[in-house]
Protein backbone atom coordinates (compact mmCIF):
# COMPACT_ATOMS: atom_id res chain seq x y z
CA UNK A 1 0.00 0.00 0.00
CA UNK A 2 1.20 3.41 -1.01
CA UNK A 3 2.21 5.73 1.92
CA UNK A 4 -0.47 8.25 3.08
CA UNK A 5 -0.21 11.96 3.03
CA UNK A 6 -0.48 11.38 6.73
CA UNK A 7 2.52 9.22 7.08
CA UNK A 8 4.35 11.06 4.52
CA UNK A 9 3.64 14.55 6.29
CA UNK A 10 4.73 12.54 9.70
CA UNK A 11 8.54 11.49 8.33
CA UNK A 12 8.98 14.55 6.85
CA UNK A 13 8.20 15.87 10.15
CA UNK A 14 10.77 13.63 12.63
CA UNK A 15 13.41 13.15 9.90
CA UNK A 16 15.29 15.75 11.44
CA UNK A 17 14.08 15.44 15.15
CA UNK A 18 17.07 13.62 17.32
CA UNK A 19 16.37 9.55 17.58
CA UNK A 20 15.21 9.72 20.95
CA UNK A 21 12.45 12.34 20.20
CA UNK A 22 11.74 10.91 17.33
CA UNK A 23 9.33 7.97 18.02
CA UNK A 24 7.34 9.80 20.56
CA UNK A 25 6.99 12.83 18.15
CA UNK A 26 5.25 10.33 15.67
CA UNK A 27 3.04 8.62 17.70
CA UNK A 28 1.53 11.58 19.37
CA UNK A 29 1.67 13.44 15.91
CA UNK A 30 -0.26 10.25 14.06
CA UNK A 31 -3.16 10.46 16.95
CA UNK A 32 -3.47 14.14 17.11
CA UNK A 33 -4.11 14.39 13.45
CA UNK A 34 -6.00 11.26 13.58
CA UNK A 35 -8.25 13.02 15.87
CA UNK A 36 -8.80 16.43 13.61
CA UNK A 37 -9.57 14.15 10.85
CA UNK A 38 -12.10 12.61 12.79
CA UNK A 39 -13.46 15.55 14.17
CA UNK A 40 -13.97 16.71 10.30
CA UNK A 41 -15.62 13.23 9.40
CA UNK A 42 -17.90 13.93 12.00
CA UNK A 43 -19.05 17.33 10.22
CA UNK A 44 -19.66 15.35 6.79
CA UNK A 45 -16.27 16.22 5.23
CA UNK A 46 -15.06 12.96 2.95
CA UNK A 47 -11.95 11.42 4.19
CA UNK A 48 -9.49 12.65 1.16
CA UNK A 49 -10.57 16.73 2.24
CA UNK A 50 -10.48 16.24 6.05
CA UNK A 51 -6.70 14.71 5.73
CA UNK A 52 -5.53 17.71 3.26
CA UNK A 53 -7.03 20.27 5.69
CA UNK A 54 -5.78 19.47 8.84
CA UNK A 55 -1.99 18.70 7.32
CA UNK A 56 -2.40 22.11 5.27
CA UNK A 57 -3.22 23.99 8.93
CA UNK A 58 -0.19 21.97 10.18
CA UNK A 59 1.52 23.47 7.91
CA UNK A 60 5.32 23.19 6.65
CA UNK A 61 7.01 20.28 8.13
CA UNK A 62 9.94 22.11 8.90
CA UNK A 63 8.63 24.18 10.91
CA UNK A 64 6.89 22.27 12.63
CA UNK A 65 9.73 20.11 13.37
CA UNK A 66 12.12 23.35 14.41
CA UNK A 67 9.44 23.78 17.02
CA UNK A 68 9.66 20.37 18.41
CA UNK A 69 13.44 20.45 18.22
CA UNK A 70 13.90 24.17 19.15
CA UNK A 71 15.82 25.18 16.29
CA UNK A 72 15.92 28.87 15.21
CA UNK A 73 14.16 29.66 11.75
CA UNK A 74 16.66 32.22 11.16
CA UNK A 75 20.45 32.34 10.38
CA UNK A 76 21.36 35.35 12.67
CA UNK A 77 19.49 35.49 15.58
CA UNK A 78 19.17 39.79 17.36
CA UNK A 79 21.50 38.01 19.74
CA UNK A 80 24.59 38.19 17.82
CA UNK A 81 23.34 40.32 14.61
CA UNK A 82 24.93 43.20 15.99
CA UNK A 83 28.48 41.88 16.28
CA UNK A 84 28.19 39.81 13.13
CA UNK A 85 27.72 43.11 10.87
CA UNK A 86 30.26 44.83 12.49
CA UNK A 87 33.02 42.08 12.46
CA UNK A 88 31.82 41.63 8.48
CA UNK A 89 32.25 45.20 7.74
CA UNK A 90 35.71 46.04 9.88
CA UNK A 91 36.69 42.84 7.42
CA UNK A 92 35.07 44.13 4.25
CA UNK A 93 36.81 47.35 5.04
CA UNK A 94 40.47 45.97 5.41
CA UNK A 95 41.21 42.38 4.23
CA UNK A 96 40.12 43.14 0.22
CA UNK A 97 42.01 46.09 -0.48
CA UNK A 98 45.11 44.81 1.59
CA UNK A 99 44.96 41.65 -0.44
CA UNK A 100 44.70 43.35 -3.71
CA UNK A 101 46.86 45.81 -3.50
CA UNK A 102 49.57 42.83 -2.01
CA UNK A 103 48.65 40.86 -5.52
CA UNK A 104 48.94 44.02 -7.60
CA UNK A 105 52.18 44.97 -6.51
CA UNK A 106 53.85 41.28 -6.48
CA UNK A 107 52.79 41.16 -9.94
CA UNK A 108 53.91 44.52 -10.85
CA UNK A 109 57.49 43.68 -9.30
CA UNK A 110 57.47 40.41 -11.42
CA UNK A 111 57.09 42.69 -14.60
CA UNK A 112 53.69 41.71 -15.52
CA UNK A 113 51.73 43.66 -18.14
CA UNK A 114 48.99 46.04 -16.57
CA UNK A 115 46.14 43.95 -17.55
CA UNK A 116 46.82 40.95 -15.98
CA UNK A 117 48.04 43.26 -12.87
CA UNK A 118 44.44 44.58 -13.10
CA UNK A 119 42.36 41.37 -13.83
CA UNK A 120 44.29 39.50 -10.70
CA UNK A 121 43.94 42.03 -8.37
CA UNK A 122 40.13 42.03 -9.52
CA UNK A 123 39.79 38.41 -9.51
CA UNK A 124 41.43 37.70 -5.66
CA UNK A 125 39.37 40.81 -4.65
CA UNK A 126 36.21 39.73 -5.29
CA UNK A 127 36.94 35.89 -3.92
CA UNK A 128 38.08 37.63 -0.81
CA UNK A 129 34.76 39.28 -0.56
CA UNK A 130 32.95 36.45 -1.01
CA UNK A 131 35.29 33.83 1.34
CA UNK A 132 34.94 36.61 3.82
CA UNK A 133 31.69 37.04 3.90
CA UNK A 134 30.69 33.34 3.78
CA UNK A 135 32.67 32.51 6.14
CA UNK A 136 31.97 34.72 8.71
CA UNK A 137 28.36 34.29 8.30
CA UNK A 138 28.82 30.56 8.65
CA UNK A 139 30.88 31.12 12.42
CA UNK A 140 28.16 33.10 13.21
CA UNK A 141 24.98 30.42 12.51
CA UNK A 142 27.11 28.04 14.26
CA UNK A 143 27.56 29.99 17.12
CA UNK A 144 23.81 30.94 17.15
CA UNK A 145 22.75 27.44 17.07
CA UNK A 146 25.70 26.17 19.89
CA UNK A 147 26.44 29.30 21.63
CA UNK A 148 25.18 29.58 24.97
CA UNK A 149 27.22 32.13 26.70
CA UNK A 150 25.48 35.45 26.77
CA UNK A 151 27.02 38.34 24.28
CA UNK A 152 28.16 41.20 26.71
CA UNK A 153 26.01 43.84 27.78
CA UNK A 154 26.43 47.30 25.48
CA UNK A 155 27.71 50.49 27.61
CA UNK A 156 28.26 53.81 26.64
CA UNK A 157 31.96 53.30 26.88
CA UNK A 158 31.24 51.45 23.53
CA UNK A 159 30.13 54.80 21.56
CA UNK A 160 32.59 55.65 18.55
CA UNK A 161 34.36 58.39 18.97
CA UNK A 162 33.33 61.81 18.15
CA UNK A 163 34.49 62.20 13.84
CA UNK A 164 37.76 64.32 14.11
CA UNK A 165 36.46 67.78 12.59
CA UNK A 166 39.27 68.48 9.74
CA UNK A 167 38.19 72.07 9.06
CA UNK A 168 39.87 72.76 12.61
CA UNK A 169 42.50 75.33 13.05
CA UNK A 170 45.23 72.75 14.21
CA UNK A 171 44.15 70.20 11.15
CA UNK A 172 44.83 73.82 9.19
CA UNK A 173 48.35 74.28 10.56
CA UNK A 174 49.33 70.68 9.95
CA UNK A 175 48.62 70.57 6.29
CA UNK A 176 50.39 74.04 5.64
CA UNK A 177 53.52 72.33 7.95
CA UNK A 178 54.02 69.22 5.94
CA UNK A 179 53.85 71.14 2.56
CA UNK A 180 55.86 73.58 3.38
CA UNK A 181 58.29 71.00 4.83
CA UNK A 182 58.07 69.21 1.66
CA UNK A 183 59.56 72.35 -0.36
CA UNK A 184 62.27 73.04 2.38
CA UNK A 185 63.08 69.14 1.67
CA UNK A 186 63.28 69.80 -1.86
CA UNK A 187 65.20 72.54 -1.98
CA UNK A 188 67.66 71.51 0.65
CA UNK A 189 68.05 68.12 -1.33
CA UNK A 190 69.34 70.46 -3.89
CA UNK A 191 71.47 73.24 -2.38
CA UNK A 192 72.72 71.28 0.73
CA UNK A 193 71.98 67.84 -0.11
CA UNK A 194 70.43 64.95 2.32
CA UNK A 195 73.99 62.72 0.56
CA UNK A 196 77.08 64.60 0.76
CA UNK A 197 80.02 62.52 -1.22
CA UNK A 198 83.68 63.05 -0.52
CA UNK A 199 82.53 66.66 -0.29
CA UNK A 200 80.11 66.77 -2.85
CA UNK A 201 76.49 67.05 -2.95
CA UNK A 202 74.81 64.20 -4.63
CA UNK A 203 70.36 65.70 -4.85
CA UNK A 204 68.47 62.54 -4.65
CA UNK A 205 66.01 64.05 -7.31
CA UNK A 206 67.09 63.85 -10.39
CA UNK A 207 68.42 67.25 -11.44
CA UNK A 208 67.12 67.12 -14.79
CA UNK A 209 63.68 68.26 -12.95
CA UNK A 210 65.22 71.83 -12.37
CA UNK A 211 63.36 74.61 -13.30
CA UNK A 212 60.24 72.80 -15.36
CA UNK A 213 58.98 69.85 -13.28
CA UNK A 214 60.09 71.71 -9.92
CA UNK A 215 57.62 74.43 -10.99
CA UNK A 216 54.65 71.78 -11.43
CA UNK A 217 55.72 70.55 -8.20
CA UNK A 218 55.33 74.03 -6.50
CA UNK A 219 52.09 74.53 -8.12
CA UNK A 220 50.79 71.23 -6.61
CA UNK A 221 51.73 72.44 -3.25
CA UNK A 222 50.48 75.63 -3.62
CA UNK A 223 47.40 74.09 -4.71
CA UNK A 224 47.22 71.78 -1.29
CA UNK A 225 48.09 75.19 0.43
CA UNK A 226 44.80 76.91 -1.32
CA UNK A 227 42.55 74.02 -0.74
CA UNK A 228 43.51 73.87 3.10
CA UNK A 229 43.14 77.52 3.39
CA UNK A 230 39.74 77.20 1.68
CA UNK A 231 38.36 74.52 4.00
CA UNK A 232 39.24 76.00 7.07
CA UNK A 233 37.25 79.38 6.22
CA UNK A 234 34.54 77.70 4.85
CA UNK A 235 34.87 75.16 8.29
CA UNK A 236 33.95 72.47 6.21
CA UNK A 237 34.60 70.24 2.98
CA UNK A 238 32.74 71.21 0.16
CA UNK A 239 31.89 69.55 -3.37
CA UNK A 240 34.34 71.67 -4.96
CA UNK A 241 37.56 71.29 -2.55
CA UNK A 242 37.12 68.17 -2.52
CA UNK A 243 37.04 68.33 -6.67
CA UNK A 244 40.11 70.07 -6.48
CA UNK A 245 41.96 68.30 -3.77
CA UNK A 246 40.93 65.48 -6.13
CA UNK A 247 42.56 66.90 -9.07
CA UNK A 248 45.02 67.93 -7.25
CA UNK A 249 45.91 64.20 -6.19
CA UNK A 250 45.71 62.67 -9.29
CA UNK A 251 47.74 65.33 -11.22
CA UNK A 252 50.51 64.37 -8.32
CA UNK A 253 50.07 60.79 -8.97
CA UNK A 254 49.96 60.76 -12.41
CA UNK A 255 53.27 62.96 -12.68
CA UNK A 256 55.40 61.28 -10.20
CA UNK A 257 54.55 57.50 -11.68
CA UNK A 258 55.72 59.26 -15.11
CA UNK A 259 59.09 60.15 -13.61
CA UNK A 260 59.12 56.83 -11.79
CA UNK A 261 58.63 55.04 -14.91
CA UNK A 262 61.02 57.01 -17.25
CA UNK A 263 63.73 57.48 -15.07
CA UNK A 264 63.22 60.92 -14.59
CA UNK A 265 62.73 61.12 -10.65
CA UNK A 266 65.50 59.42 -9.23
CA UNK A 267 69.25 61.01 -9.90
CA UNK A 268 71.14 58.40 -11.83
CA UNK A 269 74.29 60.03 -9.79
CA UNK A 270 73.38 58.75 -6.59
CA UNK A 271 72.08 55.11 -7.76
CA UNK A 272 75.49 54.97 -8.94
CA UNK A 273 77.07 55.47 -5.73
CA UNK A 274 74.50 53.21 -4.22
CA UNK A 275 76.00 50.39 -6.78
CA UNK A 276 79.49 51.68 -5.63
CA UNK A 277 79.30 51.63 -2.14
CA UNK A 278 76.95 48.08 -2.30
CA UNK A 279 79.93 46.44 -2.80
CA UNK A 280 79.79 42.95 -3.98
CA UNK A 281 76.82 42.25 -1.66
CA UNK A 282 74.80 44.51 -3.33
CA UNK A 283 75.35 43.08 -6.85
CA UNK A 284 74.70 39.30 -5.40
CA UNK A 285 71.56 40.73 -4.59
CA UNK A 286 70.89 42.66 -7.70
CA UNK A 287 72.02 39.64 -10.05
CA UNK A 288 69.33 37.68 -7.32
CA UNK A 289 66.83 39.83 -8.53
CA UNK A 290 67.55 40.11 -11.92
CA UNK A 291 64.72 38.75 -13.05
CA UNK A 292 62.36 41.35 -11.42
CA UNK A 293 64.47 43.68 -13.07
CA UNK A 294 66.72 44.28 -10.22
CA UNK A 295 67.01 46.24 -6.93
CA UNK A 296 66.10 49.66 -8.17
CA UNK A 297 63.06 48.63 -10.42
CA UNK A 298 61.20 46.91 -6.84
CA UNK A 299 61.58 50.15 -5.18
CA UNK A 300 60.84 52.24 -7.85
CA UNK A 301 57.33 50.13 -8.14
CA UNK A 302 57.40 49.94 -4.62
CA UNK A 303 57.54 53.93 -4.30
CA UNK A 304 54.88 54.27 -7.05
CA UNK A 305 52.80 52.17 -5.21
CA UNK A 306 52.85 54.32 -1.79
CA UNK A 307 52.55 57.04 -4.25
CA UNK A 308 49.13 56.01 -5.44
CA UNK A 309 47.77 54.68 -1.54
CA UNK A 310 48.58 57.90 -0.79
CA UNK A 311 47.17 59.97 -3.29
CA UNK A 312 44.22 58.03 -3.38
CA UNK A 313 43.39 57.93 0.36
CA UNK A 314 43.58 61.64 0.36
CA UNK A 315 41.41 62.03 -2.61
CA UNK A 316 38.92 59.84 -1.39
CA UNK A 317 39.03 61.87 2.57
CA UNK A 318 38.08 65.34 0.71
CA UNK A 319 34.91 63.41 -0.50
CA UNK A 320 34.28 61.26 2.80
CA UNK A 321 34.84 64.73 4.75
CA UNK A 322 32.37 66.56 2.19
CA UNK A 323 30.11 63.81 2.45
CA UNK A 324 29.60 64.06 6.51
CA UNK A 325 29.58 67.29 6.31
CA UNK A 326 26.62 67.82 3.91
CA UNK A 327 24.91 65.06 6.04
CA UNK A 328 25.57 67.98 8.95
CA UNK A 329 23.90 70.57 7.21
CA UNK A 330 20.84 68.40 6.25
CA UNK A 331 20.54 67.13 10.15
CA UNK B 1 -8.54 44.86 10.75
CA UNK B 2 -5.62 46.73 9.58
CA UNK B 3 -2.42 44.19 9.31
CA UNK B 4 -0.41 46.20 12.33
CA UNK B 5 -3.69 46.14 14.29
CA UNK B 6 -3.75 42.24 14.01
CA UNK B 7 -0.11 42.40 14.59
CA UNK B 8 -0.37 44.04 17.76
CA UNK B 9 -2.82 41.80 18.99
CA UNK B 10 -0.77 38.91 18.16
CA UNK B 11 1.71 40.53 20.38
CA UNK B 12 -0.58 40.80 23.47
CA UNK B 13 -2.14 37.09 23.25
CA UNK B 14 1.15 35.55 23.11
CA UNK B 15 1.95 35.27 26.41
CA UNK B 16 -1.68 33.92 27.11
CA UNK B 17 -1.69 30.68 25.45
CA UNK B 18 1.61 29.39 27.99
CA UNK B 19 -1.16 30.02 30.94
CA UNK B 20 -3.86 29.08 29.87
CA UNK B 21 -2.57 25.72 28.90
CA UNK B 22 -1.21 25.59 32.48
CA UNK B 23 -4.72 26.11 33.80
CA UNK B 24 -6.78 23.67 32.07
CA UNK B 25 -4.25 20.82 31.95
CA UNK B 26 -4.61 20.95 35.87
CA UNK B 27 -6.56 18.33 34.81
CA UNK B 28 -4.92 15.74 32.61
CA UNK B 29 -5.21 16.08 28.87
CA UNK B 30 -4.19 15.59 25.09
CA UNK B 31 -3.14 17.70 22.65
CA UNK B 32 -5.93 17.44 20.28
CA UNK B 33 -9.11 17.65 22.97
CA UNK B 34 -6.66 20.73 24.23
CA UNK B 35 -6.56 22.49 21.19
CA UNK B 36 -10.43 22.41 21.66
CA UNK B 37 -10.97 23.25 25.15
CA UNK B 38 -8.85 25.94 24.49
CA UNK B 39 -10.44 27.11 21.44
CA UNK B 40 -13.86 27.11 23.35
CA UNK B 41 -11.92 28.92 26.50
CA UNK B 42 -11.55 31.85 24.02
CA UNK B 43 -7.91 31.13 22.95
CA UNK B 44 -7.97 30.09 19.68
CA UNK B 45 -4.26 28.36 18.90
CA UNK B 46 -3.16 27.02 15.90
CA UNK B 47 -1.86 22.96 16.36
CA UNK B 48 1.35 23.69 14.96
CA UNK B 49 1.85 26.29 17.55
CA UNK B 50 0.32 24.22 20.53
CA UNK B 51 2.07 20.54 19.73
CA UNK B 52 5.68 22.56 20.26
CA UNK B 53 4.51 24.66 23.06
CA UNK B 54 3.38 21.31 25.21
CA UNK B 55 7.41 19.92 24.34
CA UNK B 56 8.92 22.84 25.76
CA UNK B 57 6.72 23.16 28.79
CA UNK B 58 7.19 19.64 29.40
CA UNK B 59 11.21 20.18 28.97
CA UNK B 60 10.99 22.88 31.11
CA UNK B 61 9.65 21.02 33.62
CA UNK B 62 6.25 22.59 33.99
CA UNK B 63 4.18 19.94 32.38
CA UNK B 64 4.43 16.14 33.23
CA UNK B 65 3.14 13.43 30.50
CA UNK B 66 2.72 9.78 30.19
CA UNK B 67 0.80 7.69 28.15
CA UNK B 68 -2.36 6.00 28.19
CA UNK B 69 -3.13 2.66 25.57
CA UNK B 70 -6.58 2.21 27.59
CA UNK B 71 -8.29 3.78 24.75
CA UNK B 72 -7.98 2.89 20.92
CA UNK B 73 -5.94 5.16 20.22
CA UNK B 74 -2.27 5.65 22.61
CA UNK B 75 -2.40 9.02 23.32
CA UNK B 76 -0.12 11.10 25.62
CA UNK B 77 -1.53 12.98 28.34
CA UNK B 78 -0.30 15.98 29.79
CA UNK B 79 -0.60 16.86 33.26
CA UNK B 80 0.57 20.81 35.19
CA UNK B 81 3.19 20.00 37.71
CA UNK B 82 3.85 21.42 41.07
CA UNK B 83 6.10 23.72 39.26
CA UNK B 84 3.85 24.40 36.52
CA UNK B 85 1.08 25.15 39.08
CA UNK B 86 3.37 28.04 40.54
CA UNK B 87 4.00 29.42 37.21
CA UNK B 88 0.14 29.30 37.09
CA UNK B 89 0.07 31.79 40.23
CA UNK B 90 3.23 33.89 38.88
CA UNK B 91 1.24 34.49 35.73
CA UNK B 92 -2.17 34.96 36.96
CA UNK B 93 -0.68 37.53 39.74
CA UNK B 94 0.94 39.23 36.87
CA UNK B 95 -1.95 39.19 34.82
CA UNK B 96 -4.34 40.52 37.36
CA UNK B 97 -1.44 43.30 38.54
CA UNK B 98 -1.22 44.84 34.08
CA UNK B 99 -5.52 44.31 33.52
CA UNK B 100 -5.56 46.57 37.42
CA UNK B 101 -2.62 49.16 35.56
CA UNK B 102 -3.92 49.34 32.60
CA UNK B 103 -7.70 50.15 33.70
CA UNK B 104 -6.14 52.86 36.14
CA UNK B 105 -4.74 54.61 32.82
CA UNK B 106 -8.51 54.08 31.34
CA UNK B 107 -9.50 55.81 34.22
CA UNK B 108 -7.25 58.71 34.59
CA UNK B 109 -7.42 59.51 31.24
CA UNK B 110 -11.39 59.38 31.55
CA UNK B 111 -10.93 61.87 34.07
Amino acid sequence: MAATLTDRYIDATVRTLRPHLQEDVREELATSIADAVEARLEQGESADDAERAVLNALGDPGVLAAGYADRPLHLIGPRYFMTWWRLLKLLLWIVPVSVMAAVALGLTISNAPVGQVIGAAAGVGISVIVHLCFWVTLVFAILERVGTDPVPTWTVDQLPEAREDSSSVSHLVGSLVFLGASIAAVLWDRFRGFVVLDGEIVPILHPGLWPLWMLVFLVIVLGEAAVAVAVFRKRRWSAATASANTVLAVAFAAVSLWLISTGQLINPDIIAAIVLHGGSDFHYADLQSANEGGIFRILAVLLGAAIIAVCAWDGFDGWRQAWRAAGRMRG
Amino acid sequence: MSESTDIHLQELRRGTVVLACLQLLRTPGYGYALLEQLEHAGFPTDANTLYPLLRRLEKQGHLVSEWNTDETRPRKFYRTSAAGVDLADTLTREWLALTDAIGALTHDKEN
